[in-house]
């Protein structure tokens, strides 16, 4: 892997660049430290309909075009936005890269939020909300995080409450785009086959000079700990019963934020820490041997990802037929209280570790991945973090996670959910 | 211009014929320590029975669950245990199969998908484990509009002795009925005459020969691959229309088809860019832009022109408020009337042109996207000069003829339509 160069611009806005020859592509990424954990309710969704608002014009180039002009340039682009932040992104020939640059840049500060496209992109996004709702796991997993969380914005669904989406308003989302929309709240990275010091020209020349803006207001809200377990029941039309296990862990800057990588490695795979990569790891792992190969369930998994504030550890499954929500819900704490007793094998650990490595080399394979990857990590912590993590892992003993398992997924610290099939709507 | 680099990719590929007839093609691609391995045997759902629907992707996915003198379970702990990842599946004209490894670990990779492929055991214990979770993931999707929408768009398109007329995957009721005998005796169709694989990544192309010589040359297969022929299609007559309610979902899902071409067809280049054009470019082409853009009715519209070995539909996609769908409906109808009326407008073909051809480097940048770039070059005949050519050749389509497919094949008067959602109170 070659160099990555961290810069800080003239206005402070910090560029990451790396190089990358293997194939004529680059790409561009802007990143904002701005998502629904940003939010309050009345205006839950509002960072992802600014990033919607985002691809409707500026002055220069205006609604429509910058899909052509991507388009003619043979590239492709796309937005996202998370509980922690919201990212664009281009992927172009290497040679169109300040194409890129050009356009974050513009959106930026220049972005247009007309009445009319606000008001259209409302159906839009509700139509998108509509989407998710067709989903009965959608329903369940708004319900656990609503419960698992009683003050933290991380209870809220990054697409908003349907309420909120009705009733915001332009002046709502023009506001939010200006507080958080400026350079000292961004990272831009770009990874790709070019030179780094001209890519830094570039960057200099099309956002040094934009102006900084105040400090972004700080999030106060901090989840207090759990008391007991909570249970949540949905009960709507649907193919078969769910269930959804959540307990509270760490940010991704906590030292127990390894130990629970690893953790849930061992219980269901290792899964790809960032973006790219994607190699099924899980079948050999404890949870699908418990529960998927014993037929109690037809699918079954745990996931715990890196995030700002703490997040949650959790177990999902889907009840196969002949078995009962309960039995299934009992089996996946049995594989939590064998680790709690008996711990976990050193073989476990090697094959996790292996797995890891692997993972982090598929994601590699792709500049995207890379320029996304960067920027996720300085969001969360420091695009060192990347390197940094596998030595973090390789770290992490059996004890270690023996005790994160005796310490976070506790029954005290858990929020059970059930998705119950029902005729009525 | 296509950068010589990423033509290269696919120019200076090996390709090898094995004395049995299996065509493999390699890349080495030294940009990261992994390998990518994607292969298809072009037997499918084309080559079962009706009463058997979802007999191909039953065999497809059962070759992973014991293979020579492996378990399910110890394939897959041999892979995952050092990151890599072997997989196969049915499909409707060619089942898959592939591979993810850190490059040291191609060999294993390699004998293990050679055995799933060559010597299949088929326990009984695993396939009714296997039926289980098809059973349960067709009673998902079966809740789902789309699935709904799509299955009935086929039966609208399709006489019912048409493969096309049915969803590969099948239904509970054929899926319950496939024995194992109907598994071993569908297997017996694989042919290395009719297996293409393709492997790309850090490896040494010679030594990868051997390796396949020594995996796959003792597969020998008397007579010849499967053939198939397909039955005529309906020919339109009119609007043919259904509509499925599904109480208790928030979002319709709205198809409008015609009949399409096949990949082979002399007009596929013109129809393919005129698909482009219609829904594809920028958010959704000229639909997109209708649908989503102006009138803000659905979070997708597009269209896709599905043409393989056989021709598939050319179809028009939305996903709207049940309230929008005759609004949506019209929209597409308005958009393929202008489209037959018009063609494209010189902006429109220029972008289209610009966007085919320079974003070709981009499915050139992993060893994943390479690989399927291969198999697809092989499936289709196309030749390994086929990237280098393929700007010449989308230049050359002119409006006139993209106007003549769009007329050929598209229809305001005779086409289905199927909804499929929670329906109007």
């Amino acid at each position: 892997m070659t160099e990555i160069t961290a810069q800080r611009l003239s206005n402070g806005m910090l560029a990451l660049i790396r190089e990358a020859h293997s194939a004529p592509v680059a790409a561009c990424a802007v990143w904002y430290r701005v998502g629904s954990r940003n939010e309050t309710i009345g205006i839950t969704g509002i960072s992802h309909w600014v990033e919607h608002m985002l691809f409707k014009g500026t002055p220069s180039i205006p609604a429509g075009e910058l899909d052509r002009l991507i388009a003619r340039n043979g590239g492709t682009f796309n937005g996202f936005t998370s509980h922690d932040y919201t990212a664009y992104y281009e992927t172009l020939p290497a040679d169109r890269i300040e194409l890129g640059l050009q356009i974050e840049s513009d959106r930026m500060v220049n972005a247009n939020f007309d009445p009319e496209e606000v008001d259209s992109e409302r159906t839009v996004i509700i139509s998108e909300r509509e989407g998710h709702e067709n989903d009965p796991d959608f329903w369940l997993n708004e319900a656990v995080m609503a419960a698992a969380y009683q003050v933290h914005p991380y209870r809220n669904e990054v697409i908003g409450w349907r309420s909120d989406l009705v009733a915001m308003n332009r002046e709502d989302l023009y506001q939010h785009y200006q507080t958080y929309y400026m350079p000292n709240n961004a990272i831009l990275t770009l990874v790709g086959d070019f030179d780094t010091g001209e890519m830094l020209h570039k960057a200099e020349h099309y956002f040094g000079g934009l102006p900084t803006g105040p400090q972004i207001p700080a999030v106060r809200a901090v989840e207090p700990a759990q008391q007991g377990e909570r249970r949540v029941v949905i009960r709507r039309p649907g193919p078969v019963p769910y269930v959804q296990i959540a307990f509270h862990g760490t940010g991704c800057r906590d030292s127990d934020f390894a130990p629970l990588v690893v953790l849930d490695a061992v219980l269901s795979g290792a899964k790809p820490l960032s973006f790219g990569g994607g190699s099924q790891t899980n079948r050999s792992a404890r949870i699908y041997r418990a529960l998927v190969e014993t037929q109690l369930a037809s699918y079954a998994g745990s996931g715990f990802g890196a995030s700002f504030d703490p997040t949650l550890f959790e177990f999902q499954a889907t009840v196969q037929d002949g078995h009962t929500i309960h039995e299934v819900e009992d089996a996946l704490f049995a594989e939590v209280t064998k680790i709690q007793e008996d711990g976990v094998s050193e073989v476990e650990l090697t094959k996790v570790l292996k797995q890891v490595r692997a993972q982090v080399a598929y994601s590699s394979e792709s500049v995207t991945s890379q320029a996304l990857s960067l920027g996720m990590w300085e969001v969360l912590d420091s695009y060192e973090r990347m390197t940094r993590l596998l030595p973090e892992l390789s770290a992490v003993t059996a004890a270690d996670v023996q005790r994160v398992a005796q310490t976070y997924l506790t029954e005290q610290n858990r929020t059970v959910g059930h998705f119950i099939p029902s005729d009525k709507p | 211009m296509t950068d010589t680099r990423s033509a290269d990719a696919i120019t200076t590929a090996i390709r090898h014929v094995l004395p049995n007839g299996m065509v493999a093609l390699i890349q080495r691609n030294s940009s990261s320590p992994t390998v990518s391995v994607r292969g298809e045997i072009r037997v499918g759902a084309i080559h079962e029975p009706a009463e058997k629907s979802g007999l191909a992707i039953f065999a497809g996915a059962a070759l992973i669950r014991g293979a020579a003198e492996r378990s399910f379970q110890e394939i897959v702990v041999a892979t995952e245990s050092v990151g890599a990842s072997v997989n196969a599946g049915g499909g409707m004209n060619a089942g898959g199969f592939g591979a993810r490894a850190l490059a040291e670990d191609l060999p294993l990779v390699l004998d293990l998908l050679a055995d799933m492929i060559i010597r299949p055991t088929f326990p009984e214990q695993e396939l009714e484990r296997l039926r289980g979770q098809m059973l349960m993931g067709l009673r998902e999707s079966e809740e789902e509009p789309r699935t709904q929408a799509s299955r009935a768009a086929r039966a609208l398109l399709f006489p019912p002795e048409h493969p096309y007329s049915r969803l590969s995957g099948g239904s509970a009721e054929t899926v319950e009925r496939i024995t194992r005998d109907d598994l071993v005796a569908f297997h017996k169709k694989y042919h290395p005459a009719a297996t293409t694989v393709a492997i790309v990544g850090d490896v040494e192309p010679q030594a990868v020969v051997e390796l396949l010589n020594a995996a796959f040359g003792s597969w020998r297969i008397a007579g010849e691959p499967p053939a198939f022929s397909l039955p005529e299609p309906y020919k339109l007559q009119g609007v043919q229309r259904r509509d499925i309610a599904m109480p208790g979902k928030s979002q319709s899902d709205v198809i409008w088809a015609v009949q399409g071409l096949t990949r082979s067809a002399p007009d596929f280049y013109a129809a393919s860019i005129a698909n482009m054009i219609l829904g594809r470019l920028g958010m959704g082409g000229r639909l997109g832009e209708n649908v989503r853009e102006q009138q803000g009715l659905a979070y997708y519209c597009g269209s896709s022109l599905d043409a393989d070995l056989g021709a598939g539909p050319w179809a028009a996609l939305a996903g709207v408020n049940p309230t929008n769908v005759e609004r949506a409906l019209e929209a597409i109808l308005h958009e393929v009337g202008q489209f037959i009326a018009d063609g494209p407008t010189d902006d429109e073909l220029n972008d289209a042109r610009d966007f085919m051809t320079g974003s070709v480097v981009l499915g050139l940048e992993t060893n994943d996207g390479i690989a399927g770039t291969l198999l697809g070059v092989e499936r289709f005949d196309l030749g390994l000069d086929y990237i280098a050519r393929y700007p010449a050749i989308i230049r050359s389509v002119s409006a006139e003829a993209i106007t003549t497919a769009a007329r050929r094949y598209l229809s305001t008067e005779h086409y289905i339509v199927t909804v499929a959602g929670p329906g109007l109170e």
